[in-house]
């Protein structure tokens, strides 16, 4: 029961985190079609950026300036890289960020140096909110999940509720009549790409003081972000709330399982057999949790490449 | 054409004669080299000639070491006999059969769909890797010997490197041979007009498959050889890094002509051992120079060649020469300043240097271009904006002059200048 309550929540809480950046992907990808390999990066820019600012000033300075940094550097990608490459096609773009991936952890590296860093949230934030089963549960943990969920609640009101919204999923579905109609296109293309970039960049801002803070956090982030959008449905944000919730409640669980293919077997009897078969069948699937969200992408793209949610292929 | 041919046969005799008189040092680079290559023309089989870009194509490389390493295991056991210099050939066999089962699956998706099945494969793979123990030998990978075969010991690098020179120039050879035949023709249909394929009565799917299959064979071989070099592989050659090199190569080298990845690897990979010696932020200048070619010249440097190479009678080469001089100048300077800035950094942010500042309490001069520099003096920051503004300032208007020559005989040619150059050209505005 103990475990079963604490996995929830953990993994609960991480799926908001994943929604958080995979959301911006996702808008993204649905609006320009471009697949941003460099998302990810945006997420270990704005961790490394609050971790300036809370040193120089605040912690709360660095929640709220870092993902305007990042916000800036992703319209600037958008305005003087990808709209040149955009004539020669989506693979252009998309090589494009992949290359940038490379250079913006490289840049982190030479700034801050091929290690962790020591990001950490204030004391006053670092109090236990609840006792479960003896056990004290952060209330960082809860204010992660509270952010992601404030971030959704914006956003959704945002998109459907507001006349922006409504241009911007104009310029979505339709962007030739969009344009037509007097909307500057361009701009709004340019406005989600930033506003994806901030959201990237806030998660990170507020992840990053409670998970490590290091170089590789792009790249051990961004493939499940890209499992996420897969399994949610590309360009749907509904979709990528529930791939989200589905991936991080999974992961928390399969760490503390030691289920393997053979004790599947096992129930209809044949448990000797298949453990003396050994390699694959006998492998627990805490060993195996990393591999799993990959096998559910794979799977979702060869049966419903729209994903859960989708409606375009 | 007949230039090509002797151009080819020229660098084929350097390479067979040159290895001897270097260092094992350099032997080892040009057998990286030699892989890289084959890998980057087998990986644009698929991506170039047959339009399907994979992100995960390490899976395929990664099959073939560790098939070899198995059998040289085997070998080395005495279980069976298998000379080995024939090894790359089972590393081919069991990456083919990969490859026409993952290109089974992947080929059903197309575009980004397809990138992202043959990613998931790649990292279902490396995630796998580390746990099956008896497979892949666990994060410790699997080691084995080379064996003696045929009166070579196989003792030295220089005569793995004759292996690996003869099966890679065998093998581009085939790939090359391939793009000839009517199937390779195929190949290249499928990537402009898939639709038009199926109304002609053929089967597309069941190409794409074949040209995957293919291109993960050839893959195989490249792996094959990589693991007969290092006697030793572990699950890191399934790693995104590996299908990101690729990608890479491929790209700064050019996909549009079959001899451009090929370049891209080799340059690339003999940079990565020249730079990587030198300074740990060898990654961030192959971003650099990647970046720069996706935006500037998106056929790679084997399109520029190409367009140079197709336009040489119709260009005012006597006027393009100042401005080309003029270009490489003012972009010598950008580059001294990216690197003086960027070796600056590295070195002043180090861990060394503030330990060394907390340890005498003062910030001591470094050297950089074999020049010492004091971190607080103006004038070494002055001295990359001194050569970046310039540069640049330079760099635009030669660009913006050659764009006009290249255009005024754009008049005169039936507006015939093929789109790299076009685009290279509008990297100066």
């Amino acid at each position: 029961m103990e475990f079963l309550i604490v996995s929830t929540l953990n993994g609960v809480i991480y799926g908001m985190l994943l929604f958080m950046v995979s959301a911006g992907l996702t808008l993204i990808f649905g609006m320009m079609g471009v697949l941003n390999f460099a998302h990810a990066s945006f997420y270990m820019l704005g961790a490394y950026f609050a971790y300036t600012l809370s040193g120089l000033f605040n912690f709360w300075v660095g929640l709220i300036v870092a993902p305007l940094l990042v916000a800036i550097i992703g319209m600037f990608i958008e305005r003087y890289m990808l709209r040149r490459v955009h004539a020669h096609g989506h693979a252009h773009e998309l090589l494009l960020t992949f290359g940038l991936v490379f250079i913006f952890e490289e840049l982190i590296k030479l700034f801050y140096g091929d290690f962790p860093v020591n990001y950490q949230r204030p004391d006053y934030l670092n109090f236990a909110i609840f006792n479960l089963f003896g056990t004290d549960y952060p209330f960082y943990r809860v204010f992660i999940g509270l952010v992601a969920l404030l971030m959704f609640i914006v956003l959704f009101v945002l998109l459907t509720r507001t006349r922006v919204g409504m241009v911007v999923r104009a310029a979505e579905r339709l962007p030739d009549t969009a344009r037509a109609l007097g909307h500057n296109v361009p701009m709004v293309f340019l406005g989600v790409f930033g506003a994806g970039a901030a959201l990237a960049g806030l998660s990170g801002a507020v992840a990053g003081a409670f998970f490590p803070t290091n170089p590789n956090m792009a790249l051990e982030l961004g493939v499940i972000v890209f499992v996420v959008v897969v399994v949610g449905g590309l360009g749907s944000l509904a979709g990528s709330l529930i791939a989200s919730l589905l991936i991080g409640v999974f992961s928390s669980f399969a760490v503390g399982l030691d289920w393997s293919l053979a004790s599947l077997f096992g129930l209809i009897g044949l448990g000797d057999w298949a453990n003396s078969l050994g390699g694959l069948v006998t492998m627990p699937l805490s060993s195996i949790s990393a591999t799993v969200p990959f096998l559910l992408m794979l799977i979702v793209l060869l049966v419903r490449p729209a994903g859960l949610m989708g409606s375009k292929n | 054409m007949r230039y090509a041919l002797i151009a080819i046969l020229a660098l084929l005799a350097l390479l067979i004669i040159a290895p001897p008189l270097l260092g094992t040092g350099w032997q080892y680079a040009l057998i990286n080299a030699l892989i890289a290559a084959l890998f980057a023309a087998a990986f644009n089989l698929l991506v170039g000639q047959g339009g399907m870009l994979s992100f995960g194509h390490a899976a395929y490389f990664g099959v073939g070491a560790f098939t070899v390493i198995h059998l040289m295991q085997s070998v080395e056991y005495g279980d069976i006999p298998f000379p080995t210099v024939l090894l790359p050939l089972a590393g081919a066999a069991v990456s083919l059969l990969c490859g026409a089962l993952a290109g089974f699956f992947a080929t059903m998706r197309s575009g980004v769909y397809f990138a992202l099945v043959t990613l998931a494969l790649a990292e279902l793979l490396h995630s796998l890797a580390p746990h099956w123990d008896e497979m892949f030998g666990g994060e410790a990978g699997l080691s084995s010997m080379r064996m003696p075969s045929l009166g070579f010991t196989f003792g030295s690098t220089l005569e793995v490197y004759y292996l690996t020179l003869s099966w890679v120039v065998i093998c581009i050879g085939l790939l090359y041979a391939y793009t000839r035949t009517p199937f390779g023709r195929l190949t290249l249909a499928l990537r402009d007009n898939e639709q038009r394929i199926r109304f002609m009565g053929f089967n597309a799917h069941g190409t794409k498959i074949v040209v995957f299959a293919i291109s993960a064979m050839f893959s195989g071989v490249a792996g094959s050889l990589m693991a007969i070099s290092n006697e030793t592989a572990n699950y890191s050659v399934f790693s995104t890094q590996v299908s990101a090199l690729v990608v890479l190569h491929t790209f700064v080298g050019g996909s549009t002509i079959f001899f451009g990845p090929i370049v891209g690897a080799c340059v690339l990979s003999l940079f990565t051992f020249v730079v990587s010696g030198v300074t740990h932020s060898w990654m961030l200048y192959q971003g650099i120079i990647f970046v720069l070619v996706m935006l500037f010249a998106p056929k790679g440097i084997g399109g520029v060649i190409q367009a140079h190479i197709e336009q040489r009678h119709a260009l005012p080469w006597k006027r393009l020469a100042a401005p080309y001089a003029l270009a490489t100048l003012a972009g010598l300077m950008v580059a001294c300043a990216t690197v003086f800035v960027v070796q600056s950094l590295e070195i002043v942010l180090s861990r060394e240097y503030a330990a060394a500042v907390a340890r005498t309490g003062e910030y001591a001069p470094y050297t950089v271009f074999a020049r010492e520099w004091q971190v607080f003096h103006p004038f070494t920051w002055l001295f990359p904006v001194l050569l970046l503004v310039p540069g640049l300032y330079l760099l635009r208007r030669a660009f913006a002059r050659i764009k006009a020559l290249w255009d005024k005989d754009d008049d005169d040619d039936n507006g015939d200048v093929p789109a790299a150059t076009q685009q290279l050209m509008e990297g100066g505005r």
